[in-house]
């Protein structure tokens, strides 16, 4: 390996994600080799010795970005806005790289003919407190990111059931009332008797390149970010680029 | 040499108030319950080893109540409370850690004095510290409330403007909805029976019916078909732009810009009030005693700054709120806030069913930003 002044570009180490990730380097003549097969977890890139490849999980990705571990990351933008405390301060969404798209959305049960916005749940939230002496439940993995919305539309009136699977299937099983998740055809809501708010779709994510803006960039990973830059960074990913190399300049000087 | 911290707990002592100190430890469901999920992602919180989910108390205000109602007597028996200690929040920039000192006047029914009893009191602790002159904002939720009473409007439109007090942005955003000019997303159709006609509220409930039923979503626990149907129609006679929703707007935005010292706020209330809405009259007798309290404290009502839509958005105040700041400290920060909540000692009873009110007021001071060593 290269030592520890190498840029780390952090993968995801399973499933279409990786595969389309590793499609998106290769097609920019970035060709990752994972050596011993695909059960190890370190990688190298053909012709860049400046740069290492570590393959995690598509969860961890955004925690590492943000703790500083790695120096480059693709994960999902839904991710970087829900595990990063203050995001913008710590990562720098580079470039969306055209695959894995969601939608995060408020849904809630096609029964409920009298909801279709925001402002209709807000009133049902908090007329529900009212009647039936509990707050409405969320049923989530997007704490943050729910967080976050129901307070900009002024909905207070609820809480959150953690749910880290088969959240589609809350509301039937009677654990919660509504859901925050996503989706990407809404074939599995419309299944489980779900429909989205017309004004509910709180972020439209997709994998990104993602920068971190607090890992150690020697002088070797600047290097290699520009190696990057030069053939990545072309057309509308090219501010991305910039961007980025302006704050860790910045942050230097 | 007495410390700060000792002469700020003298003063508070001397207006009659006895320390307690309630427990560090809760059960995190109360304070969810009653100040929302906005409240969690703020507090510390973790969990027995029954998975009973526990909190590092956010404030004493509900540690006190707690206290009061648990010490056993008659909830609306008079009581005076004051603290000092260590209270617990996600704070980004500053410490999780932190004191609080402050008072909870319980059970008081002269409404007006007391308020301004609690003003006065505030006021003494900064001045104790050499905070002389602060700036003093407040409002009175309760001049809302009755206005909105006297308005020609919908339910569903007073609940919703209600939910919004406090928040300027929404509340105006909210009116301009009302008044019909801006666009309101409409309820999809439902098929009637007999086509050509309005659809009944069977034709509804039919619908909602079988829709809970396609989805394979329990009704039990959950909303119920027959509160879906009532607000779906409720919702549907909603009418924005009519003559009336117009009037309101209008008078809604006359009231929201009043501000400036109470006593001249009070004759543009007055105004608004005999030109509009006269049945607000009794919220703005009581307001104009409220500030005949500040004058009887000595309390120099020039100095102090009333805004008609300055508003705290949690559903216990219900009246008076009031936030100290210290002009010369950049941030604005307040360094102390306070309050009417009548609605809290209920909020916390009707868990157990249904409860009366129970007056109280009180104000908690923010130790770290008066620049108050904790010891």
């Amino acid at each position: 390996m290269n030592g520890s002044n190498a840029l780390v570009l952090a993968i995801p180490s399973k499933g279409r994600l990786q595969e389309k990730s590793n499609a998106f380097f290769a097609g920019h003549g970035f060709a990752i080799h994972q050596p011993r097969g695909e059960r190890t977890y370190r990688g190298t890139i053909a012709d860049l010795p400046e740069a290492e490849v570590a393959f995690l999980s598509a969860g961890e990705i955004a925690g590492q970005l943000a703790a500083g571990n790695v120096h480059l990351g693709v994960t999902g933008r839904d991710l970087v806005e829900e595990t990063i405390d203050d995001w913008a301060a710590r990562v720098e969404l580079v470039t969306p790289l055209g695959f894995g798209f969601a939608d995060v959305v408020v849904a809630v049960p096609e029964a409920w003919v009298d909801v279709e916005t925001m402002a209709d749940l807000d009133d049902v939230a908090a007329d529900f407190r009212r009647r039936h002496g509990r707050r409405l439940k969320v049923a989530t993995k997007y704490f943050n990111l729910t967080r976050r919305f129901f307070s900009g539309h002024g909905v207070a009136d609820y809480l959150i059931v953690e749910s880290l699977g088969a959240t589609e299937g809350t509301p039937a099983s009677g654990a919660a009332d509504l859901i925050v998740d996503i989706t990407t055809t809404g074939s599995t809501l419309k299944a489980n008797g779900l429909k989205v708010l017309a004004d509910g779709v709180i972020l439209k994510s997709e994998a990104h390149l993602v920068g971190s803006l607090v890992a150690p960039w020697s002088d070797e990973a600047r290097a290699a970010l520009d190696a990057f830059a030069a053939k990545i960074g072309t057309g509308k990913a090219a501010a991305g680029f910039e961007a980025l190399a302006k704050k860790l300049t910045r942050k230097r000087d | 040499m007495e410390s700060p911290i000792d002469r700020l707990r003298g003063v508070l002592a001397a207006a009659g108030y006895d320390f307690i100190e309630p427990p560090v430890l809760h059960d995190a469901d109360i304070f969810l319950d009653l100040a929302g999920e906005d409240l969690r992602r703020r507090m510390y919180l973790t969990a027995s080893a029954e998975g009973l989910e526990l909190c590092l108390r956010p404030d004493y205000t509900i540690p006190v109540a707690l206290h009061h109602l648990t010490a056993g007597g008659d909830p609306r028996r008079v009581a005076a409370y004051a603290y000092c200690g260590p209270v617990f929040r996600q704070r980004p920039g500053e410490t999780g850690e932190f004191w609080q000192a402050g008072v909870e006047s319980i059970g008081r029914t002269d409404r007006a004095d007391a308020d301004a009893d609690v003003l006065a009191l505030a006021m003494a602790a900064l001045g104790s510290v050499g905070i002389d002159r602060p700036t003093v904002r407040i409002g009175d939720q309760s001049l809302f409330d009755a206005l909105l009473d006297a308005l020609p409007v919908p339910d569903l439109w007073r609940r919703r403007l209600a939910r919004a007090f406090g928040d300027t942005q929404r509340l105006h955003e909210l009116i301009e909805e009302m008044a019909g000019r801006s666009a309101r997303p409409r309820l999809g159709p439902i098929a009637a029976r007999h086509g050509g006609f309005p659809p009944t509220i069977s034709d509804v409930r039919e619908q909602v019916a079988r829709l809970f039923a396609a989805g394979g979503i329990p009704e039990v626990g959950g909303r119920t078909v027959a509160e879906i149907a009532e607000r779906y129609f409720e919702h549907t006679a909603l009418t924005a732009g009519s003559p009336e929703s117009l009037d309101a707007a209008r008078i809604l935005t006359r009231f929201l810009a009043i501000s400036g010292p109470p006593d001249r706020a009070a004759l543009a209330l007055g105004e608004l009030a005999a030109s509009e809405t006269p049945a607000m009259a009794a919220a703005i007798g009581a307001f104009a005693e409220r500030t005949h309290g500040f004058v009887r404290q000595g309390i120099d009502i020039d100095g102090i700054h009333f805004a008609a839509n300055f508003g705290r958005r949690l559903d216990y105040y219900t009246g008076f709120i009031f936030e100290l700041s210290d002009p010369s400290r950049g941030d604005g920060r307040p360094l102390a806030g306070g309050g009417r909540y009548d609605r809290l000692l209920s909020l916390i009873r009707a868990r157990n069913g249904t409860a009366d009110d129970v007056p109280a007021v009180g104000f908690a001071l923010w130790l770290d930003r008066m620049g108050v060593l904790a010891r």
